[in-house]
């Protein structure tokens, strides 16, 4: 009997032998990965972040500074002010892609005519490569560009947007709606999986369409706008090439996004050590922000099986 | 009588919602068609103010592709695509059986991980990878634009196909093997065929993803003579400042691999956004 158990146990530890042989060696491209573009830049980022570091010098001058590019941010002008400017386009720009974009979704979602025509064309110019969309915007926010032109019909003379420090943050949010496809496409999908019955249901018991999108759309497709709200901060924050191209965070530094600040810290400036501490905070800043449309999730989200994140 | 109502009022309400999404399309058009018409017109009428050129100016493009270098830009973002497309898609699914087949020590928590490295932004490993490779000698190479596509090829893609080869049901495996394949077999020969729809989906995005890539050639690639088709755009919108019609026919001509990807696989394109939203909500 005894012998019978140990034989059985060794089979099994063979067995597992066997499957973690296997199964280490499928996934080993992935765990090197990890180690080699992953886990030891994050080590070297953190240590990194409390050192001063001028690139042109050679790892030799790598210079262990404490907490001082910490302290640098609080008197740093330009960080608040990249601060203020993503702060400033999260606020305007979230709120109302989202509604456009849910809007779009919804008149789709009414099954019009022509129904996947429309979705192709509203979803065509986020497959635009930025650079391509960034060129085409360029020119018309330029002083004789397309949006002056049309503004020209209605005898306004407008501004070169681009060019002027009130207006170009602004260009800039006006430019994202045509982007909005992608998040409009989220919105569809997560209609289409509200159920007609219990939409009918409301019908006969007397709501009208508002009550019905209020009580009933809104609460099922919750977990799609609490989606789409995080994916969207987490991109304002990562907000670069659009700045970069068409306003170099300019006029007077009112398109100065964080990211392209932090950018400009690296790779113009060279200063590493500072650069980095700089991705750390915006890794604390985004995560702070998930986790707060996380916790307030569960006062606005509500998941049919009742199984949250 | 109600129901007769209701069905006037949707009628109305489906006239409006479609004259809005008219005017939207319009909106939406607008700037492609005047880009396009940009493109055609001649030196001469870059600010007039007519929407559509008199005189369609058709050189505009070849005259583009010469002044852009547009050959060797584009031989340069292919040097970098097709390893990608490669690396990417063998090793993201080869993690991905890993995860789904074999039941190995402390899954869950290399698993885990996996799920959390999709969390990480990009910006705080970006420096210390900059360094590295600057210290291999690596900066102003495609190298590192490609190579680390050959390590699992993405947290997000080994998910996706994690998740769909668990749907699998393993009595094809098991099948296989009563017949003596190895995993090896059973990965190239049953899993790579059966996951043809999510490895077509992960070519495609992983297809836009580089020819879309700015941040990575902007920071390793130095020297205008290795650009990548995005970088040298900007850098052409640099040189001919004022030469709107020149620029806006390279920028159609970078446009145009993408939209004809766009058009022929909408599909799996729309789907694969809708995926991604379900999975990671």
């Amino acid at each position: 009997m005894k012998k019978n158990k140990t034989a059985q146990k060794s089979k099994r530890t063979i067995a597992q032998k066997r499957e973690n042989r296997y199964g280490y060696a499928f996934v080993m491209p992935w765990i090197l990965g990890l180690f080699i573009f992953t886990l030891v830049p994050m080590i070297f980022s953190a240590v990194l972040s409390v050192c001063e570091w001028d690139i042109v010098t050679g790892l030799k001058t790598i210079k262990f500074v404490g907490l001082d590019n910490f302290k640098r941010l609080t008197v740093d002008p330009d960080f608040k002010k990249s601060l203020i400017v993503t702060f400033k386009f999260c606020l305007i720009s979230i709120p109302f892609y989202q509604i456009i974009s849910l809007g779009i979704a919804l008149l789709l979602n009414m099954r019009v005519k022509f129904m996947k025509s429309f979705r192709l064309i509203y979803f065509l110019p986020s497959i635009i490569p930025v650079i391509a969309s960034t060129m085409i915007w360029t020119q018309i926010f330029g002083e004789q560009g397309l949006l002056n032109q049309a503004l020209k019909i209605f005898g306004i003379k407008g501004p070169a947007w681009l060019n002027n420090p009130k207006t170009a943050l602004y260009a800039l949010i006006i430019m994202g709606v045509w982007g909005v496809g992608n998040t409009m496409i989220i919105y569809l999908s997560g209609l289409q999986g509200v159920s007609a019955e219990l939409k009918e249901a409301a019908a006969i018991d007397g709501a009208n369409s508002f009550v019905t999108f209020f009580k009933i759309v809104v609460p099922m497709i919750s977990p799609t706008i609490f989606f789409n709200v995080v994916m969207a901060v987490i991109s304002s924050f990562q907000y670069f090439t659009q700045a970069f191209v068409m306003t170099e965070g300019g006029p007077l530094k009112s398109t100065l996004f964080y990211n392209l600040y932090l950018y400009t810290t690296a790779y113009k400036n060279y200063e590493m050590g500072y650069a980095a501490a700089l991705a750390w905070v915006m890794f604390a800043i985004i995560m702070v922000f998930t986790l707060l449309v996380i916790k307030s999730s569960s006062f606005w989200v509500y998941y049919q099986n009742d199984d949250k994140i | 009588m109600i129901s007769k109502r209701n069905n006037i009022l949707s009628g109305v309400a489906r006239v409006v919602s479609m004259i809005l999404l008219l005017v939207g399309a319009v909106l939406i058009l607008t700037p492609l068609l005047w880009t396009i018409s940009m493109a055609l017109k001649p030196d001469s009428e870059i600010y007039s103010s007519n929407f559509f050129p008199k005189v369609l100016k058709w050189s505009n493009f070849p005259k583009a592709l010469s002044s852009i270098d547009f050959f060797l830009y584009l031989k340069n973002t292919l040097v970098i695509l097709v390893p990608n497309l490669i690396g990417t898609v063998f090793s993201s699914a080869l993690v991905a059986y890993g995860f789904s087949r074999f039941n190995f020590k402390w899954k869950r928590g290399w698993f885990l991980i996996l799920l959390a490295t999709m969390m990480l932004p990009g910006q705080i490993t970006m420096i210390p990878q900059f360094l590295i490779f600057r210290q291999m000698g690596w900066v102003n190479t495609p190298l590192p634009l490609i190579v680390p596509a050959f390590f699992g090829g993405g947290a997000f893609n080994i998910f996706l196909l994690r998740q769909y080869m668990s749907g699998i049901p393993k009595d094809f495996d098991e099948a296989a093997r009563i017949d003596g394949a190895g995993p090896g077999r059973v990965f190239w020969k049953l899993m790579l065929p059966m996951c043809k729809p999510v490895l077509t989906a992960i070519t495609i995005f992983t297809f836009m993803g580089v020819w879309n890539d700015f941040n990575g050639p902007l920071i390793y690639l130095y020297d205008s003579k290795k650009f990548t088709l995005s970088i040298g755009l900007s850098f052409f919108k640099g040189l001919y400042t004022s030469k709107w019609n020149l620029l806006m026919a390279a920028t159609i001509i970078v446009m145009i691999p993408i939209l004809i990807l766009f058009f022929v696989a909408q599909e799996y394109i729309i789907d694969g956004i809708s995926i991604s939203s379900g999975t990671k909500g």
